[in-house]
């Protein structure tokens, strides 16, 4: 076989989504896995699976908002291209929010014209927001609603992923750990090992979050939920099968042990004030991973000309938000890194935030 | 170092002590940081300890960037027990007497429980702590907490996370004056530069800030000034406000105005 032009190590969402993309863009691609193709050890087997740049406009800058926008524009195109259906949802997120917490909708509001100038919401009464959500009934006294955003089940895509490589040939070798002295025979090794290239990337860190899977075929989710509150965050999503994922609590900490009682109490109790129905569900799972992030909790890219290795990491809690449009900026700049594997990186031609980073680190 | 604050056996030149929660990023917050410039960052150690005295490393790390010493807290501790507890793991982490204690009596306002408070202050001296208590305006409650060996006092300006700036004014003014020598700190509750502004013209010590900051639109922009603020509000207190008058003064001598108008006006001011 001919030597392959990418050798991509990490089979998570990224290293997956890189790897698929790479190949329909006509590079030949090797990847590899620690873990088995169903991903269940990947940061993005526990997650929410959302892609809601209005709503995440709240806590990440105005770049991250466009490029969730643009990953928003490319993945129901991207789904319908996989071998194997994938739960995609795009009905929206509604934003409730206590009484008490009112401060918290106004400040969600100015931040959000702030940062997002193609934002897009709906003020709803009691009244809306029961006809648009009957499970939420007149709980709450007004809510907002934000159309277009939407949430991927991440447990389908990622072995639908693995199917797609598979049915196009490409080399997976997974259950197979590359270790950093190691470097796979490619014109160009790409790591995208998150959590795990830690050892490499030193300033990257672990950011917990924690989540409970319930199963409660009463309750009927026709959009995201997310509470606003000061204090936390929670977010309620249907997934098929009657089940409701309920995230998720953000910890700086490396930790990935065990869910603790007061996050689960946290996460509980929180889902019960919004939907008192879910007393009655069964508690399927209490997940909890670390997602990687840099310090500014921004995505990043280096390459190390010497070593022919880009990296590609910090997606933090914004992998199925972000990771398209990473993907695609990627894409565009495999070709000159493989035409002259010796220059630097040039400038992000799309997003100059992920560029910014790439020249300080070709600089280095 | 002209004007410093002294809390315990530390001189600090800045007045502002920040809060290290909910920024965007860590970097964000180290930018926030380098812009206010602060005595001392404090830090919940609650909530990222889980995984035991290394986990959330990376966190600190960034934070250690920054130069600052650390005030750490017991924020969210309800009893005497808990709070005690996390504030000897706190001492061992961050390697510091220092504890900013909060025992909160109230869920919904996160408000100070002043009966813990004192109990767990006696405590914590015991043990060798140097307590920096978060507490009400209350002049008795202050009083004990002195008893028991506080050396500086946070009283609240209003619940935590509020931004309402100060609740009760004069209250606050009173327990300035009637705890003249030692150092007072605003913490809590404070939402505009203009509060913090305020109550440092009041001739308190310092003030602490964190919401206020992090969750402003721009943490960074607000940091800077909070700090400008501080300032401020310190040179005003020590160049001596005027006193307050009831009616108008001219501050030009008016000549042509025969005297009993003024005396008039002073008959008026006594009446009243």
């Amino acid at each position: 076989m001919m030597k392959p032009d990418i050798a991509i190590v990490g089979g998570g969402l990224l290293g997956r989504l890189l790897a698929w993309r790479a190949v329909l863009s006509g590079l030949r691609v090797v990847l590899f896995d620690a873990n088995d193709r169903l991903g269940n050890e990947a940061t993005a087997w526990v997650a929410g699976g959302m892609v809601t740049p209005q709503a995440e406009a709240v806590d990440a800058e105005p770049e991250l908002v466009a490029m969730g926008r643009r990953s928003l524009q490319l993945w129901p195109g991207w789904l319908r291209q996989l071998p194997s259906p994938v739960h995609y949802s795009d009905s929206g997120t509604l934003l409730v929010w206590q009484r008490t917490d009112a401060a918290e909708a106004r400040r969600f509001e100015t931040v959000l014209r702030t940062r997002d100038p193609h934002a897009r919401y709906e003020h709803l009464n009691a009244e809306q927001l029961a006809g648009k959500e009957p499970a939420l009934g007149t709980r709450f006294r007004e809510g907002l609603y934000l159309p277009g955003e939407a949430h991927i089940d991440n447990r389908q895509l990622l072995p639908a992923l693995a199917d797609a490589l598979e049915a196009l040939g490409v080399e997976c070798h997974w259950n197979r750990r590359v270790e950093d002295s190691e470097r796979p025979e490619a014109s160009l090794v790409i790591d995208c090992r998150g959590k795990n290239a830690k050892s490499r990337w030193k300033e990257l860190r672990g950011v917990r979050g924690e989540l409970v899977r319930l199963h409660a075929p009463d309750v009927e989710l026709r959009h995201m939920i997310r509470l606003l509150h000061p204090r936390y965050q929670l977010y309620l999503i249907s997934r098929p099968g009657g089940n409701v994922v309920v995230g998720a609590t953000s910890i700086e900490t490396d930790d990935c042990s065990p869910v603790s009682v007061r996050g689960a109490l946290e996460l509980l109790s929180a889902a019960y004030a919004v939907l008192p129905e879910l007393a009655e569900a069964r508690i399927l799972e209490l997940d909890c991973d670390c997602r990687p992030a840099l310090p500014d909790n921004r995505p990043g890219v280096r390459y190390s000309p010497n070593a022919r290795l880009l990296e590609v990491n910090g997606l933090y809690r914004h992998g199925f938000l972000l990771s398209p449009a990473v993907v695609e900026e990627v894409l565009t700049i495999l070709p000159e890194l493989l035409r002259s594997p010796a220059s630097g990186l040039s400038e992000s031609p799309r997003w100059p935030l992920l560029g910014a980073r790439a020249e300080v680190l070709a600089c280095r | 170092m002209q004007d410093a604050l002294k809390l315990y056996d530390r001189s600090y030149e800045s007045r502002i002590l920040l809060g290290t929660a909910r920024y965007e990023s860590p970097l964000q917050l180290k930018e926030a940081i380098e812009a206010s410039d602060p005595a001392l960052l404090t830090v919940a150690l609650r909530k990222q300890m889980q995984g035991g005295s290394h986990a959330g490393q990376a966190f600190w790390d960034i934070v250690r960037s920054t130069g600052r010493p650390l005030l750490p807290n017991t924020a969210g501790c309800g009893t005497v027990r808990e709070a005690v507890n996390t504030a000897c793991m706190a001492r061992e982490v961050f390697q510091t007497d220092l504890i900013k204690l909060e025992v909160i009596g109230d869920e919904v306002n996160l408000q100070p429980d002043p009966f813990g408070l004192v109990e767990a202050t006696v405590d914590l001296i015991r043990r060798g702590f140097r307590v920096l208590p978060y507490c009400t305006e209350d002049l008795v409650l202050c009083r004990r907490l002195l008893d028991a060996g506080c050396e500086v006092l946070m009283p609240w300006a209003a619940p935590i996370g509020t931004g309402q700036g100060p609740r009760n004014p004069r209250a606050l003014r009173e327990l300035r004056e009637r705890i003249p020598n030692i150092p007072l700190i605003v913490d809590a509750g404070l939402g505009l530069p203009s509060h913090a502004c305020q109550v440092m013209e009041w001739g308190f010590d310092g003030v602490l800030v964190n919401t206020a900051v992090s969750r402003a639109i721009h943490p960074v922009q607000m940091a800077k000034a909070f700090a400008g603020a501080v300032q401020m509000g310190r040179l005003a207190y020590l160049a001596g406000p005027m006193p307050v008058q009831d009616l108008a003064v001219p501050s030009t001598p008016d000549i042509g105005i025969p005297f009993w108008v003024e005396a008039d006006r002073f008959a008026s001011q006594e009446t009243r």
